[in-house]
Parts: C-alpha cells; sequence; structure tokens
C-alpha cells in the first residue's frame, strides 16, 4: 500500500493523483493478458462496424455523404479507438463504489477525490490506447489503405486525447447521480448511447437528419468521438480542436462542482 | 428439475424484490436498444438496401437478437460467469448440490437489465416485424435455436477456463459473438463469413433466423436446428469435460 510523502498543499494536490496514475498504468502493464483482450475486442469491433459502413459506401457508388470507403474505414477506426480506450462500465464502478461507501474513505486523503481518481483513470487509459491505437491504425492501413490526409491525421492524435479526457470528465460529472439516486446503475446504457449516435461513434453525424446533426454539434458528446474521427478520416478542420477544448475545461469544471456537492451531500450507509 | 425451478424463481424474486429499480432497467434496456433501431433507420434512410438488407429484415435480425440475447443474458446470467467462477474457484458452492452443476448454475442469477432485451424483442416483432401466423412461428423458432447457440456457445467459451485458467477467452468470445450477431452477415467479407457460420456462429444467431422470417428454408431450418443442437451439446460436453479438471479454490462462494 502506498502513502503519501509529507508535503505542502500544492504539492499533495498535484503529487498524488499523478501518484495515482503511475500506479494505475503499473497495474495495467503488469497485465498484459487484459491489454490483448482490449485490443482484440477493439478489433472485432471496429472490424464489424467498418465493413457495415463499406458495404454501405460500396451500394451508394464508392462514397456516403462525403466520406470515401477509406475515409469511412479510417473513422470508424478513430472513433472506436477515441470511446474504446476507457473502461466501458466506469459510470456503474463509480456509482458502486459512492453507494458502498467506498469512495467516502477516499475522501480522507489530502488531495481532491475526484483528481486522484482521474488520475488513475488517466493513468489506465496510457497503456490502453497505446494498444488499441497501434491495432486501430494497422486495421486502417490493412482495410482502408493509406490515410486520405496526413495533416489532418497528425491533429487527430492530439484531438484523441482531448477526446479521451473530455469522455472520462464527463463520465465522472454523469456517475455523480450516485451521490442523490441510490441505484443508478444503468444510466451507463444511457450514456453510451448518447456517445454512440449524437457522439459520432457508430456514424458520422453527416449521416443524421440536418437539424438533428446541427444539435449533436453543439453537445459535447461530438468532442468525444466525432471530432478525433472526422480529422482522421481527412477532414483538416483544426478549429475543431478549439472545440474540443472548450468542452475539456466546461465539463471538468462541472465535474469538480458536482463532485463538491455529492461529497457535502454524501450519506454513508455502510460499507 | 423441481430445485432448478425453485432456484431460478428464488432468482427472479430476488430480481424483482425491489420493484422501482427492476422496472428502471428494464426500461434503460428498452431505450438502449430503441437507439440501435435509430441507428438502423438512419443507416437505411442513407441506402435503401445493403447486399440484400432492408431495414425492415434488420428489425428482424434486431427483435432475433434481442429477445434470445435477453433469455440467454437476463434469464440465465450466470453463462457469463463460468469463466469467471471456474478461474477464481468459485465452483465450490454448487458442487456439492444434488443437483446438475450447470443447470444449477444457469439458473441460479437473473440480470434485471437484460430483462428489458425479453420485453423488447418481441414487442419489436410484433409492432415492426409483419407477424402472421408462418412468420411468428418461424420467429419463434429461430428465437429458441439462437437462444440454445448463445448459451451453448457462452458455456463453451467459458469451459476454456478450465484449460487456461483465466477468463480473458470467454470474455471475448461473448463480446465477439453478440457482436457479430449485432449486423448481418452479408455485411461482412467473403472470410470473416465463413468465420462466422464456422467458428463464431454467429451467423445462425441472427442472420440465417432472420432469413428464414422472410424466406422460410426447409433446408436452412434443418441446418439451423442441427447448429443449435451441436452447439448446445458441446457446451454441455465441455463444462462436464472441463469438470473432471476444476480443482477446488478451497472458497465459499455465491455461484
Amino acid at each position: 500500500m502506498s502513502t503519501a510523502r509529507p508535503g505542502g498543499r500544492i504539492g499533495s494536490a498535484l503529487g498524488i493523483p499523478l501518484r495515482a496514475a503511475r500506479l494505475a498504468m503499473d497495474g495495467v502493464r503488469a497485465e498484459p493478458a487484459g491489454l490483448v483482450v482490449a485490443a482484440g475486442f477493439y478489433l472485432v469491433v471496429a472490424l464489424a462496424l467498418s465493413g457495415v459502413w463499406r458495404s454501405a459506401a460500396e451500394a451508394s457508388g464508392g462514397s456516403i455523404v462525403g466520406y470515401s470507403t477509406t475515409a469511412l474505414v479510417w473513422y470508424i477506426a478513430t472513433s472506436e479507438a477515441a470511446v474504446m480506450s476507457l473502461p466501458f462500465r466506469l459510470i456503474d464502478d463509480i456509482g458502486v463504489d459512492i453507494g458502498s461507501g467506498r469512495f467516502a474513505s477516499e475522501m480522507l486523503r489530502p488531495a481532491s477525490a475526484l483528481a486522484v481518481r482521474v488520475g488513475g483513470e488517466l493513468g489506465r487509459l496510457v497503456p490502453r490506447l497505446a494498444a488499441i491505437g497501434a491495432t486501430g491504425v494497422a486495421l486502417g492501413l490493412l482495410t482502408g489503405g493509406r490515410p486520405p490526409d496526413a495533416a489532418a491525421l497528425a491533429l487527430a492524435l492530439p484531438a484523441l486525447l482531448l477526446a479521451l479526457a473530455t469522455n472520462l470528465l464527463a463520465q465522472h460529472a454523469f456517475a455523480a447521480i450516485a451521490f442523490w439516486v441510490l441505484d443508478a446503475r444503468s444510466t451507463w446504457f444511457l450514456y453510451q448511447k448518447l456517445v454512440f449516435v449524437l457522439g459520432g461513434m457508430l456514424l458520422p453525424l453527416e449521416v443524421l437528419p440536418d437539424p438533428v446533426a446541427a444539435v449533436a454539434r453543439l453537445l459535447p458528446f461530438s468532442a468525444m468521438a466525432y471530432v478525433p474521427a472526422r480529422l482522421a478520416s481527412g477532414h483538416f478542420e483544426p478549429e475543431l480542436l478549439l472545440v474540443q477544448a472548450f468542452w475539456l475545461v466546461a465539463i471538468g469544471f462541472v465535474a469538480h462542482l458536482v463532485f463538491r456537492a455529492g461529497e457535502r451531500h454524501l450519506v454513508v450507509e455502510g460499507s | 428439475m423441481r430445485a432448478l425451478r425453485l432456484t431460478w424463481s428464488s432468482a427472479w424474486q430476488e430480481a424483482r424484490a425491489n420493484r422501482s429499480s427492476f422496472w428502471f432497467q428494464v426500461a434503460i434496456m428498452v431505450v438502449n436498444d430503441l437507439v440501435w433501431i435509430v441507428f438502423w433507420a438512419l443507416f437505411f434512410n442513407r441506402v435503401d438496401q445493403v447486399r440484400g438488407w432492408d431495414l425492415d429484415q434488420v428489425i428482424v435480425l434486431f427483435a432475433v437478437l434481442t429477445t434470445s440475447a435477453g433469455l440467454v443474458l437476463g434469464l440465465m446470467s450466470n453463462v457469463r460467469r463460468i469463466g469467471e467462477l471456474v478461474s477464481s474457484g468459485g465452483l465450490d458452492a454448487v458442487l456439492v448440490l444434488p443437483v446438475p452443476p450447470l443447470s444449477h448454475i444457469l439458473s441460479r442469477r437473473v440480470e434485471t437489465v437484460h430483462v428489458g432485451d425479453v420485453f423488447f424483442g418481441p414487442l419489436l416483432f410484433a409492432l415492426a416485424g409483419h407477424p402472421n401466423p408462418t412468420r411468428t412461428a418461424v420467429f419463434v423458432f429461430g428465437v429458441v435455436c439462437a437462444t440454445l447457440i448463445l448459451c451453448g456457445f457462452l458455456v463453451v467459451m467459458g469451459s476454456t477456463a478450465f484449460l487456461l485458467g483465466r477468463n480473458e477467452a470467454a470474455d471475448l468470445g461473448f463480446h465477439a459473438v453478440l457482436l457479430f450477431s449485432s449486423y448481418p452477415v452479408d455485411l461482412y467479407g467473403a472470410m470473416t463469413r465463413v468465420f462466422l457460420y464456422a467458428v463464431i456462429p454467429a451467423a445462425f444467431v441472427t442472420s440465417v433466423p432472420a432469413r428464414l422470417v422472410e424466406h422460410f428454408s426447409p433446408g436452412w431450418a434443418a441446418a439451423t436446428a442441427a447448429v443449435a443442437v451441436v452447439v448446445a451439446g458441446l457446451g454441455l460436453a465441455a463444462f462436464t469435460a472441463g469438470l473432471r479438471r476444476y480443482t477446488s479454490g478451497a472458497a465459499w462462494s455465491s455461484a
């Protein structure tokens, strides 16, 4: 069991989450079988979905809503990587920890419990993203061919990191419902579906009817899958990174406020 | 048989103990399933037909999938935990009971959220599957076969933990069969299609039953029934053979 080094308030506030990140990263790296499964599952999902869109593009004369077959493969490879690099049931897990009282014990640390949790998840994310990202690039090259635009693909990497960080914070903000609702376990299904459709994980937002697509672009979910996928599919639109940065800050702030309110409200039912 | 019926009945009552939570979770799954229907509606709004599949056929495919997956993952939800129970030595509690271990495990736990699928699938077929007596009979036949195949395959995958001592293969098999079953098999490339008919029987879980509802073929119906019997039998054989290798975890569990 690790202990925090004594230090100033600021040192603890940053040091403990960083230490949590490092420990979590080491934990994931020590279990390579888990990484293989994650990459394998990603491969299955991305293969299946990109196959569906390739068939659709072929049936429509080689492109659909402005995306060529190659662009669609890179779109799906990236959108799936953006979502699948994070644990599926994170919202459920956080809810269980809040409901069981485990989260209350984390509040005893001399650092923000939210920051420590986010730090740990970021640490877990790094090796998963490396495994899934490498698989995604191989999938894109082998089934789609060369990426449509190298400059846009270069932008997709920071966009992917911003997408993951935004999604991570949003899941924490969403899971905070467990502070007030005892049985919020299944709400992760709903969150997931919002990212799937309005976030553009299953389909480019251009496929949606125009009014729905316009609304989807105004919501934070598009920053979590659509933006990096749009860039990787050859659309050089650097302004999309600014949209992501905005949502990262906004959702981070909301998560901070909701957790602070939740911690005040917390009633431990026994653990 | 009576013991198993009572076991399942108590699992069902346990799942329904908190009524509001039960219906909330059922509703969540129904909404979840509806999102997939929205996805397919949007998809076929852009392309009328892909490799012989249109929206109506995909709706039948999805009705078969949700009903059979709901029956397996909802009403026999421990089927997903076989690998975990084996690798953690958690079968001890079952082995001392005077009932067949596999049947007991399968009937011991009900997963509420997947019960939503059991409601959704038949309702979807009734509302959008153009039911008539023949189509309904074939739909029921397809669901029965799909349920047997899905259950048998998951038991086989879970039983790999007897050999490997780990649960990862079972996990991957679970995700793969469900995922590949979610899309019409003809959308995949030739090699993948062979794989989905011969290795992971996803084609027989949804695509073949859905096609039978549209265009019934006695030959394909017989093949589907045969695959269902074989895969279910393989599940039983794999679990029985695996039990001979099982070594106790010396831990009392909640299997």
